[in-house]
């Protein structure tokens, strides 16, 4: 059984021999792209960089899946914000939005472009995801994220106005979220067309260390159950931070699995929803993956195991500066580990 | 001076609009304070911060949530712009001031602002550099402005990993300047292994860990004041 069917059968609930590892967030590595002799800053404008970095994730460490775009500003440009990805920055800096669509309340009204699927870096990124698949689909998933409604709201405009406006004026920001909804079920439907086999939402910005559970459901989970209902693939949902308490929720917006980081406690997530629930996580990319040695590295990937996660999977982005032996002692845990449960 | 019963409404007011997250109703607790006399300083501590921490609490029970957080300081800052031209100077033997900002790759800036409100309120000199700040800029405006504190904000575990740089320049440069980090990827560790002083992992903690340290001003305050 290799990667891709491993990770396939595991979308579909069926048995696999072991626990596969993977995400379907930013997973390139420094060692990666310096193989390659790219610079960071240079791969999110060209398609054949992106998807060459992406790849070698895999093909040094094994990881089980090649997973683009790597940036989180792609639906936010198509949509009219201008970005920045620091041309000239000598470490890693990920691209942020420098201009925003809307600058106050009397400008949330907007609509979408109808040439949605043709602007920004969307081009770009049906053409990485097609080289992608062309160069590792055999072997592994490849897969595409795109950003749940309220995040894209938060870069579009004010993230602290949006916060406020979510609680004086819930109707209006419910319309805003319907266009965003709206432009993200474009975007996923063109990565899907270009041959990604799932895609992640990542409603990062709305996790309940920020928004009440009840904000939650009746504000966020209507508009991503709209994106989430749209991909006609596997899809996973994807929250940060504090999710114990919206598990059941992220699970009603109706996503194939759904993927928690280290704040939440996977076992009471598991008891929750039940054996056949697919929970992927939840160990710290960065406090574990990256500063931390190999023996957590491994302690770490069996507790998310011996919690029941049903794939070995980040809470995030993995940080690019990981060490090489950490990722090796990753696999190797897993591989060995893995199978046991 | 307005009498013990008025005064206590007045900073009932005050304290209560904070928590409501009633604009108008600090606003007017503040202007009662001045024209009937009240200590501004006592109006702050005793009405806004007071309010703050309880919004800190509510915070914490996870009755409030981000957005409540944000309009309460809207209501604190409604009074503490009228309460602070009549603020006498604090003289607490430092000079209280501070550089704050977003490190560069983050846009994000709630928990700054937060933290910056705290500092507002206890009268410290703010400069605040914004979001998506170059690393560099923070040492400069540290050098420059002589401050006695720094804090480094990042929401995103992609944008955290400049902070190290930017402590050790500045403890290169000015060993006695305290550093706090803040943001969702930090960690207590992480504080400890890039030699920072402090640090807060989100907004409510930004908020307690502010508070704390506007508390330990204001104790040192009343010390001196009984003293006298």
């Amino acid at each position: 059984m290799n990667s891709r069917e491993r990770v396939l059968k595991l979308f579909k609930k069926e048995a696999i021999d072991r626990v596969p590892c993977f995400s379907g967030m930013g997973n390139i590595t420094e060692t990666g792209i310096n193989k390659l002799g790219y610079r960071f800053a240079g791969i999110h404008l060209d398609a054949k960089q992106m998807a060459d970095t992406a790849a070698t994730t895999y093909k040094l460490f094994g990881y089980e899946c090649g997973v683009v775009p790597v940036d989180l500003c792609v639906e936010a440009e198509a949509m009219g914000c201008v970005i920045n990805v620091y041309p000239h920055a000598e470490g890693i800096l990920y691209p942020t939005i420098k201009e925003k669509l809307i600058h106050g309340e009397d400008e949330m009204n907007i609509s979408l472009p109808s040439d949605l699927a043709s602007r920004g870096r969307v081009p770009l990124l049906k053409e990485a995801i097609r080289l992608l698949k062309a160069d590792i689909g055999s072997e592994v998933a490849i897969g595409s994220y795109v950003l749940g409604p309220f995040t894209l709201a938060g870069q579009i405009m004010e993230l602290n106005d949006l916060l406020k406006l979510s609680f004086k004026k819930a109707d209006k920001v419910a319309k805003l979220l319907d266009v965003m909804a709206d432009a993200l079920i474009i975007v996923a439907k063109e990565y899907e067309n270009a041959g990604a086999d799932y895609i992640t939402v990542r409603e990062m910005g709305a996790t309940s260390d920020v928004l009440s559970p009840r904000v939650f459901k009746n504000l966020i989970l209507p508009p991503l159950q709209k994106v989430i209902k749209s991909i006609s693939g596997h899809s996973v949902l994807h929250i940060c931070g504090k999710t114990n308490d919206i598990v059941t929720s992220m699970m009603e917006a109706g996503p194939t699995a759904i993927s928690v980081e280290q704040k939440n406690d996977v076992a009471e997530s598991r008891k929750k929803l039940g054996g056949d629930a697919l929970i992927f996580g939840n160990f710290d990319p960065y406090n574990v993956l990256v500063s931390g040695n190999e023996e957590l590295v491994r302690s770490t990937i069996r507790k998310c195991i011996d919690d029941g996660v049903s794939a070995v999977w980040p809470g995030c982005d993995i940080w690019p500066t990981v060490p090489p032996q950490n990722m090796i002692a990753m696999m190797d845990e897993i591989n060995t580990y893995g199978g046991k449960k | 001076m307005a009498d013990e019963t008025r005064k206590k409404e007045i900073l009932d007011k005050l304290r209560n609009g904070v928590i409501q997250y009633d604009e108008d109703a600090c606003r007017e607790g503040a202007q009662e304070a001045v024209a009937e006399g009240l200590d501004a300083n006592e109006a702050i501590f005793d009405g806004l911060v007071s309010g703050m921490e309880e919004v800190g609490r509510l915070f914490e029970a996870q009755e409030y949530f981000v957005p409540e957080i944000l309009m309460c300081a809207d209501a604190l800052y409604a009074g503490l712009e009228i309460l602070k031209p009549h603020c006498r100077q604090m003289d607490l033997g430092v000079k209280g001031s501070v550089v704050i900002g977003t490190v560069e790759g983050d846009v994000h800036d709630i928990g700054k602002n937060l933290v910056k409100m705290m500092f507002d309120v206890a009268g410290f000199t703010v400069y605040d550099l914004g979001r998506d700040v170059p690393l560099d800029k923070f040492v400069e405006e540290q050098l420059k402005t002589d401050s006695e504190l720094v804090c480094l904000s990042a929401m995103m575990t992609t944008s955290m990993v400049g902070m190290p740089k930017v402590i050790e320049k500045i403890k290169e440069k000015n060993p006695n300047c305290m550093i706090m980090i803040g943001g969702a990827p930090t960690s207590k560790e992480l504080a400890d292994k890039w030699g920072a002083d402090g640090y807060a992992e989100d907004a409510s903690n930004a908020l307690k860990e502010a508070i704390k340290m506007v508390a330990f001003l204001k104790k040192l305050r009343d010390e001196k004041a009984q003293k006298k």
